[in-house]
């Protein structure tokens, strides 16, 4: 339905809503289209005064409706209004109406009370992260940056992800600003970003850039700029943190994997008991490896070319340079078979250990379990993005621990060319988060509207140095 | 006095003023400002002078006429136990047009208060109103069914003298039952077995221990109706579990009466483990025939997100054989996983079981998930297409793999 232009008298009301179909939810359908077209509060006033007079009461769905249009076109006295209604009549109200109101009330002079609705929320439930947003912007634009930094806090302790546009106000409202406590907090939000894995976004960037460049006394210059791919920062030349994981973080991620992905709720699921003993003490025999091959992933790398020709080619890519490799496959390849030739297969057997699993194994379990045994330097050979292995890991820390670990020592074979060589994509010589040396600040960002996908990173960074 | 007051700061509020101030319209407002001053009761007064200029700040004067005494309700809300406020808060969601029931009871609130997340108690207070919609569908079906029933009974009473013959004697509900028991008890003795496995309990959520319940009565039920049905076995069955706890909900005391053998010890104490094939969907063991000789084993578990491999877990724990339906091979799969209901299992297996034929068997998957049925296997009809695309390409994959066979010869022989 369109709405109309003008507000209407009850008897045009009347005749529009017996012209529509289903009388029932002429009202509220028309108060939708409504906020839709962005019609002016009169018009919405004036339906409303055909139902109050009409019904002798306005629906609490029919109000909220009302509310999301005068919030949308920002009337504050129109939103105190409405509030003092729905105050009076009902004993409280429901999350959507309070969301509404601490939109519409934080964008006014009267944010203050969109503080007491948050108060007002936090007894029934928690508030949406939006609803805090709202606040902690209002908050900061009003420059009491010490509330704001209380209900981010809060915020936090609640376990809600902060959205990034409240992160991105503390930076924009503490331009020059000098205040130790503030600036130590945003540098906690840069850990934040860094420890949860967050690159911001182009404006994001930009406000970070120019509250570090405003900081009094402290000469901060930014640059924006493409790490090389040895990790070095063009501008500062600085090399970046690798991917390595500590050594506590990297016992955790072992210990994890074995117990959540190969082992599960049920050893038989992956793999078998006997199986995995096996595998255990062939591994312990031979360690340690340098590059582990998912042998069957590797084998479909060219789907026109012969199984056991693409295994072969990637094995002869890699083996040239003396290092160690382990090749983790099925036992039917070892079945002669149009595929799987046998005496391929024999040859490749004298350049590289192979492991057999059973035909309804998870070989992937065992890539991971022997990369992680053989040590740091290993690396392994799959196009697959292990993404179901990452979700059997119990606790988001350990998944972040496995995503960085796979982003520094997983080697990706790339099947764009057609040529005959094999292309490997090595993995990251660097690791991209936020990171910092003290005088240093390396930001990896995104722009706004480029379509990353969660296994990409980004590829452009913001340099800060300070320079005495 | 104090409504007069609220009322005059309601008009000054009202932006009808400023409206009216701009358009110039002066005229009209004055006499309304008079009314304003001069009646006691507003509501009266209003609607007549404002009969040809609207007043559009009406609705909230009539919004709070018909206010309850507000201090007294806030002072109300503080003694709120937890349980009310959640039902106030349903209701409110209910007001705000979201879905959730018109009726909650008190133990519904409290699972709904046990709910882990926002998202969790939106899914369960939308489960709660759809089923209170279908009962109200039924309800109003049932009336009018009864209405049509004796408006039809009327009109036979209208017309008496009516003869009612029948050679036959009128088989009634109870006799069909005594038919379908004897049937039954007959299998129990001579019957093939059919194990369900109910050691999934773990691996469900209570509403899937509810759905795996549902679709085993089901089940239960189509193999009495069938000709030659066969002996089912609940086994790895605990007492007081909630599969229990389900099944007497269903069968009330008809429970004990059942046809059927429940008992906790395994199956492969029960039969001889060569003759066990446990059926799941992810065996890579397809299955060609119905063996009337060996006992299948049906696990008894709805898993809605899917779990990979559970069963299937099982059969390799214990060392058994296992299959998996030939879906593949006859139906041109089109969506949905390949794992089937309970119910539509022991329909398959039945068909099988009376037949052997397979087409008849598979309709009993559901129509949305296949787009036909092949009666050549599917795998034939893949290579006849694999030919004939090998005659399109000139045999290039061919050329190639022989290529390379070649090739490898000469640099084995060159070593």
């Amino acid at each position: 339905v369109q709405p109309p232009e003008k507000p209407l008298q009850a008897e045009e009301w009347k005749k529009l809503r017996e012209e529509y179909q289903s009388l029932e939810t002429f009202e509220e359908v028309m108060l939708k289209s409504m906020i839709k077209c962005n019609s002016h509060v009169d018009v919405a006033k004036s339906l409303l005064t055909y139902v109050a007079k009409t019904n002798g009461d306005v629906g609490y769905n029919l109000l909220v409706k009302y509310l999301a249009l005068c919030v949308q076109q920002r009337k504050t006295a129109e939103i105190c209004d409405v509030y003092d209604i729905m105050k009076m009549r009902f004993k409280t109200l429901e999350s959507g109406a309070y969301s509404l109101l601490i939109r519409g009330l934080s964008n006014s002079d009267k944010w203050r009370m969109a503080l007491t609705l948050l108060e007002d929320v936090k007894k029934v439930t928690t508030p949406s992260r939006t609803s805090y947003e709202s606040c902690i912007k209002a908050a900061s634009r009003h420059q009491e940056m010490s509330l704001a930094r209380e209900l981010y806090h809060d915020m936090l302790a609640k376990d809600l992800v902060p959205t990034l546009d409240v992160l991105q106000a503390f930076f924009d409202f503490s331009r020059g600003m000098e205040d130790a406590d503030l600036k130590k907090e945003l540098f906690d939000i840069l850990l934040y970003l860094r420890d949860n894995q967050i690159y911001p976004h182009g404006t994001f960037m930009r406000s970070i850039k120019l509250w570090f460049e405003s900081i009094p006394g402290e000469n901060w210059r930014g640059n924006l700029t493409n790490i090389k791919h040895s990790g070095e920062c063009p501008v500062c030349h600085h090399q970046l943190e690798d991917s390595n994981l500590t050594e506590e973080e990297y016992n955790i991620l072992k210990e994890r994997i074995t117990a959540d992905v190969i082992h599960g709720r049920d050893t038989f699921r992956k793999t078998s008991p006997q199986e995995f003993e096996a595998f255990q003490a062939f591994v312990e025999d031979r360690l340690p490896f340098d590059i582990v091959i998912d042998g069957l992933n590797v084998s479909h790398v060219k789907p026109k070319k012969m199984q056991c020709e693409n295994l072969f080619h990637a094995i002869n890519c890699l083996a040239k340079e003396n290092v160690r490799l382990l090749v983790l496959g099925r036992k039917h390849m070892l079945v002669n078979s149009s595929n799987w030739k046998q005496d391929v297969m024999k040859e490749m057997q004298n350049k590289a250990d192979f492991f057999f699993a059973e035909n309804i194994s998870e070989d992937d379990a065992f890539l991971l379990y022997a990369t992680l045994r053989s040590g740091k330097h290993c690396r392994f050979v799959t196009r697959d993005f292990l993404r179901d292995h990452k979700a059997c890991l119990s606790d988001s820390l350990t998944r972040r621990l496995f995503r960085k670990w796979q982003r520094g020592h997983q080697i990706v074979l790339s099947s764009s060319t057609e040529g005959k060589r094999m292309n490997f994509l090595p993995a990251f010589n660097y690791d991209c988060v936020v990171q910092t040396t003290g005088d240093t600040w390396h930001i990896p960002y995104k722009d706004m509207f480029e379509e990353r996908y969660s296994y990409q990173v980004p590829r452009k960074w913001l340099c800060l140095q300070q320079k005495q | 006095m104090q409504a007069v007051n609220t009322l005059l700061k309601n008009f000054a509020k009202c932006s009808a003023f400023h409206l009216a101030v701009r358009h110039g319209v002066k005229k009209d407002l004055f006499p309304l400002h008079r009314t304003l001053i001069l009646s006691p009761c507003l509501k009266e007064g209003a609607p007549h002078s404002a009969s040809e200029k609207l007043d559009l700040d009406e609705w909230k004067k009539v919004m709070k006429s018909g206010v309850p005494e507000a201090s007294e309700a806030g002072s109300e809300h503080k003694e709120l136990s937890t349980v009310a406020a959640a039902r106030e808060a349903v209701e409110m969601w209910r007001l705000a047009g979201r879905a959730v029931p018109e009726n909650i009871s008190d133990d519904q609130l409290k699972t709904l208060m046990e709910c882990p997340s926002k998202a969790s108690k939106k899914k369960y207070l939308k489960f709660l109103y759809i089923k209170e919609l279908y009962k109200k569908n039924d309800k109003r079906k049932m009336e009018e069914k009864r209405e049509r029933r004796l408006e039809t009974q009327e009109e036979r009473d209208s017309k008496p003298d009516e003869l009612k013959k029948n050679s036959f004697t009128c088989l009634w509900t109870s006799a069909i039952d005594r038919t379908y028991n004897w049937r039954v008890a007959q299998s129990m003795i001579f019957g093939q077995p059919l194990v369900f496995d109910m050691s999934f309990e773990s691996d469900m959520s209570p509403r899937e221990v509810a759905n795996t319940v549902r679709q085993i009565v089901f089940s239960e039920s189509s193999n009495r109706k069938s000709v030659d049905p066969f002996h089912i076995h609940f086994c790895n069955f605990q007492d007081n579990s909630q599969y229990h706890r389900e099944f007497i909900k269903h069968y009330r005391q008809a429970w004990d009466k059942l046809l059927i053998t429940v008992t906790e010890r395994c199956y492969t104490e029960v039969f001889p483990k060569n003759k066990i094939i446990y059926l799941t969907a992810d065996s890579p063991n397809v299955m060609k025939t119905f063996d009337h000789d060996k006992v299948y084993i049906i696990g008894s578990m709805v898993d809605k997100s899917i779990k990979t491999g559970v069963s299937l877990a099982r059969a390799k724990r214990l060392g058994l054989e296992t299959a998996c339906l030939p879906l593949e091979k006859y139906l041109l799969w089109n969506t949905g996983a390949k794992n089937l209901t309970l119910d539509q299992m022991m329909h398959i297996l039945l068909t099988l079981k009376d037949t052997g034929d397979w087409k008849k068997a598979l309709e009993f998957v559901p129509k949305r998930k296949y787009c036909g049925f092949v009666g050549k296997s599917v795998s034939d009809l893949k290579k006849g297409l694999n030919l004939v695309n090998a005659l399109k390409l000139g045999k290039k994959r061919e050329v190639q793999k022989r290529q390379f066979a070649k090739n490898y010869s000469k640099k084995l022989i060159q070593k």
